[in-house]
């Protein structure tokens, strides 16, 4: 038991490291420029009148903010291309070099392209430059070597140009492609951008929010208040709804009660609860039917000084159909197994002793029945913690609530990745330790359960 | 028993109906006549369509745009004489399939418009379709990866695959080590860029890295012991890892990246992250099976252990996996609807029963724009939860 738990244990950094991982990768694949959305917007005005003083200061936001570290602790690559790639901030001049570099092969005159490039781009703005200046500055950001060709060959045949044209000539004629066929291991050490994210998301620093510079951790904190609020209220309405009724109808099992509550479990499994929070909201919430009986969007407002009767009037009328909406696949779910697994219980023998006992049927059911068939129960408190914030994006979206479900939802289509990452990071982490602590409440309950051995994994996992 | 038979059998019918109006969705729901007559040129525009995406066929001369208007000597109608996306500004504005419709001699919109007139019935039947699609299509990539992890780890479990231990080491090193270098090295060398090309390399890369791995590492003696491979513990290792992922959470956030939205991804995410529950109802079920007495019969008679997986394990064990699976499928049209309900995932364009039910919020007095899709995805998943229930 024990010796299972610390196993588990052990797993759960494995998987939160994986996770860390995955999330870093989303990161650094996601479109976008994350130094430029964290420049001061009146830094980013300045980036088509005085492109020179910009590119200075988004190397020196970049350079802050650790984006010109290597990604990795290591990198796996081809020798053509350079381990100092990483100190390009741009991504897009980035990828403009990579391209570049993997078409000829030879860095080395790449870099003295870019170089020059660079000089004409933000040099001095001469009038002679009129022509050369934009399209050097195009060219910057151009990935596609035949584009790059084409454009420098448009370039006028001056002074100001003609290092550019001769440093890309050499790019395309010491062609050196036979090096993209040597592999490159390179050890970067623990100066990268992944140690330091991870350092900092240990210490507690998530960040500051891409669309309204708040502190992550702030805006998540506001608004897990009303997610565990609501979630609290819906959990606690399930285990009171379907305890009971879930024995009852093993109780009684054949009786007209457990007849229709079967089927209309059933049925309410499969009604999809977000079809039946926009029906509700339609028709209760809007004055359009006539039965405009609940308040329509939010938590409500408590005026200063109202009575607790009045702000749990005002509290609940908001709650009501979310709490609702909420609870009821999951009333359907627990229910459904706590009937089934009660059933199985009640053919065993202890059950028939207990009822040669003289014990009444409620007792039987309540003091011996439900421990041994309760594992249902403990198998949604594992899912539970995921679903605070899984199960109620939908409903906190259609009730407009500030839950965290409505934060991801703003944060993903907004590609607010600080937020997104800490709610997956966050969510995994919960959802681990859900899975675990549902396992250990499992071996609590049923000592014959003993786990760490194959079967009976698959046997609580299931 | 009988009754319970009876209710499987509509809910397997309701599945063939889906399957069917989704394979003929374009012959139900169409602004073409089936068959129309034009001048005496008789053409089957809804047909030649097909012909003309495969390359198959010349557009019609003269191209008719918009058949609502052409005077046709005679013409069959689909039943729905509506597309999916197609406007009819005469009946915009949210009519209701029993108020006052503007159609002429076009037929009635049958369960009403929206704002723009397009109609809700040809909505759904094109969202049937992309239903079907995504529940379909992500069951079976689960099932293509569930299977032959799930059963490898059931049937061998951890002590059934013997072999020297060179043989384990040179494939996973040289194999990983081949795809590194064809992903670093070969694919930019040779400018690959088509799909099949670098899947293929990368396979025989993998083949050939492997292979060679191997050979050289069978020189070295220490490695020449015959172990057993660990399929069952890394499977369910890996399941584990899996679990642990809060999958709708990283769905919204994956497709959120996306540029461009698109359902074959939707129906690949929701395929890959499901896998985990194929692999494992596939290993308990396989761990059952493979101790029976027809399976030791068949070991002593020296059939081949992978014969013995194949043609006479995985059969018995498959038909249980089906039925579970139809589980899947209706949490996977469940997962559609509620992505295109949000409006993440699936193109915009697309007319999806959750994107009607999306623009249904934002004029509730169109109850035929709620009640209808809801209808049909209940009945979907009710369906498929019942035929997932299992005897």
């Amino acid at each position: 038991m024990l010796s299972y738990a610390l196993r588990r244990l052990l797993y759960l950094p494995l998987s939160l490291f994986l996770l860390s991982l995955l999330c870093f990768g989303l990161r650094a694949i996601t479109p976008g420029d994350p130094v430029e959305s964290q420049l001061p917007p009146a830094e980013s005005r300045t980036a088509s009148s005085k492109p020179a003083a910009y590119d200075a200061s988004y190397r020196r936001a970049a350079a802050a903010l650790g984006y010109d570290l290597p990604t990795f602790y290591f990198s796996l690559n081809n020798a053509a291309l350079p381990d100092t790639l990483h100190r390009i901030g741009r991504p897009a001049e980035r990828r403009m070099l990579r391209a570049l570099t993997l078409s000829s092969g030879n860095w080395p005159a790449v870099q003295d392209y870019y170089l020059a490039v660079r000089q004409l781009a933000f040099g001095e703005d001469t009038e002679a430059g009129i022509n050369s200046i934009p399209v050097a500055r195009r060219l910057l950001l151009q990935d596609d070597p035949k584009a790059v060709a084409a454009a420098v060959n448009s370039l006028p045949d001056d002074q100001l140009s003609q290092p550019v044209k001769a440093a890309f000539s050499q790019v395309m004629d010491g062609s050196q492609r036979h090096r993209l066929l040597l592999p490159a291991f390179r050890w970067h050490g623990a100066q990268n951008q992944y140690h330091h994210w991870l350092l900092r998301i240990l210490s507690g620093d998530f960040g500051n929010s891409y669309l309204d510079r708040r502190p992550v951790a702030s805006k998540i904190g506001q608004a897990m208040r009303w997610t565990i609020l609501l979630n609290g209220i819906a959990i606690l309405l399930v285990y009171l709804v379907s305890l009971p009724v879930g024995l009852y109808a093993a109780g009684y099992r054949g009786s007209r009660f457990d007849r229709y509550s079967t089927t209309l479990l059933f049925i309410l499994f499969g009604l999809p609860s977000f079809w039946i929070a926009t029906l509700v909201t339609n028709y209760f919430t809007t004055p359009a039917f006539g039965m405009d009986f609940f308040p329509s969007m939010g938590f409500g407002d408590i005026p200063d000084g109202a009575s607790w009767w009045t702000a749990l009037k005002i509290r609940g009328s908001h709650l009501f159909l979310p709490v609702m909406c909420l609870a009821y696949p999951s009333f359907a779910y627990v229910s459904r197994h706590l009937r089934r697994s009660a059933v199985k219980e009640l053919d065993q023998a202890y059950v028939t002793t207990a009822r040669l006992k003289g014990l009444s049927r409620s007792q039987i059911l309540w003091k011996h029945v439900l421990r041994n068939a309760s594992f249902p129960i403990i198998t949604l408190l594992g899912g539970l913690f995921p679903a605070l914030l899984a199960g109620s994006v939908l409903i906190e979206r259609i009730f407009n609530l500030p839950g965290m479900g409505q934060l991801l939802y703003t944060a993903a289509v907004g590609r607010d990745w600080p937020i997104v990452i800490t709610l997956v990071l966050l969510n995994g982490l919960l959802t681990a330790a859900g899975l675990l602590l549902a396992d250990l409440a499992y071996a609590f309950t049923d000592p014959r359960v003993r786990l760490g051995s194959a079967t009976t994994f698959t046997n609580n996992a299931a | 028993m009988k009754e319970k038979r009876k209710r499987h059998t509509v809910a397997r019918w309701w599945l063939i109906g889906l399957l069917t109006v989704a394979v003929f969705a374009d012959f139900i729901a169409n602004d073409r006549p089936l068959i129309a007559s034009v001048n005496g040129e008789t053409r089957f525009p809804v047909l030649h369509e097909y012909g003309e995406t495969l390359g198959l066929a010349e557009h019609y001369s003269p191209v008719v745009r918009s058949w609502k208007r052409v005077e046709t000597d005679w013409a069959i109608w689909p039943v729905v004489p509506y597309s999916a996306g197609g406007t009819d500004l005469k009946n915009g504005n949210y009519r209701s399939p029993f108020g006052e419709q503007d159609t002429g001699d076009r037929a009635r919109h049958w369960l009403g418009t929206d704002e723009l007139g397009r109609d809700v019935a040809a909505g759904l039947i094109r969202g049937t379709r992309i239903a079907v699609l995504v529940g379909f299509g992500s069951v079976l990539i689960s099932l293509l990866l569930g299977i032959p992890l799930g059963g490898i780890a059931g049937f061998f479990g951890n002590h059934g695959l013997r072999a020297p231990r060179y043989h384990w080491w040179g494939w996973a090193v040289g194999g990983t080590l081949g795809v590194l270098y064809a992903s670093l090295s070969l694919i930019p060398f040779y400018r690959l860029e088509s799909t099949v090309a670098i899947t293929g390399l990368a396979i025989s890369c993998f083949a050939l890295g492997g292979w060679l791995f191997r050979s050289l590492l069978s020189f070295i003696p220490a490695l020449k012991k015959e172990t057993a491979f660990p399929a069952d513990t890394l499977v369910l290792q890996g399941i584990e890892l899996f679990v642990n992922i809060p999958a709708l959470v990283l769905l919204i956030a994956l497709i959120a990246i996306i540029n461009q939205p698109s359902i074959g991804i939707v129906v690949l995410i929701i395929g890959v992250l499901r896998w985990p529950s194929v692999a494992r109802y596939l290993r308990a079920e396989l761990l059952r099976i493979r101790s029976l007495p027809y399976i030791e019969a068949a070991r002593v008679n020296g059939i081949p252990k992978w014969r013995i997986l194949f043609r006479h394990a995985l059969p018995n064990a498959l038909g249980p996996l089906l039925i579970v699976s139809s589980f899947a499928l209706g949490g996977a049209v469940l997962l559609e609807a509620f992505l295109s309900f949000l409006g993440i995932g699936i193109p915009a364009d697309e007319v999806t029963w959750g994107s009607l039910l999306r623009q249904s919020r934002t004029h509730p007095q169109a109850w035929w724009m709620a009640v209808f899709p809801g209808l049909l995805l209940t009945g979907t998943v009710l369906a498929a939860n019942l035929l997932g229930e299992e005897g």
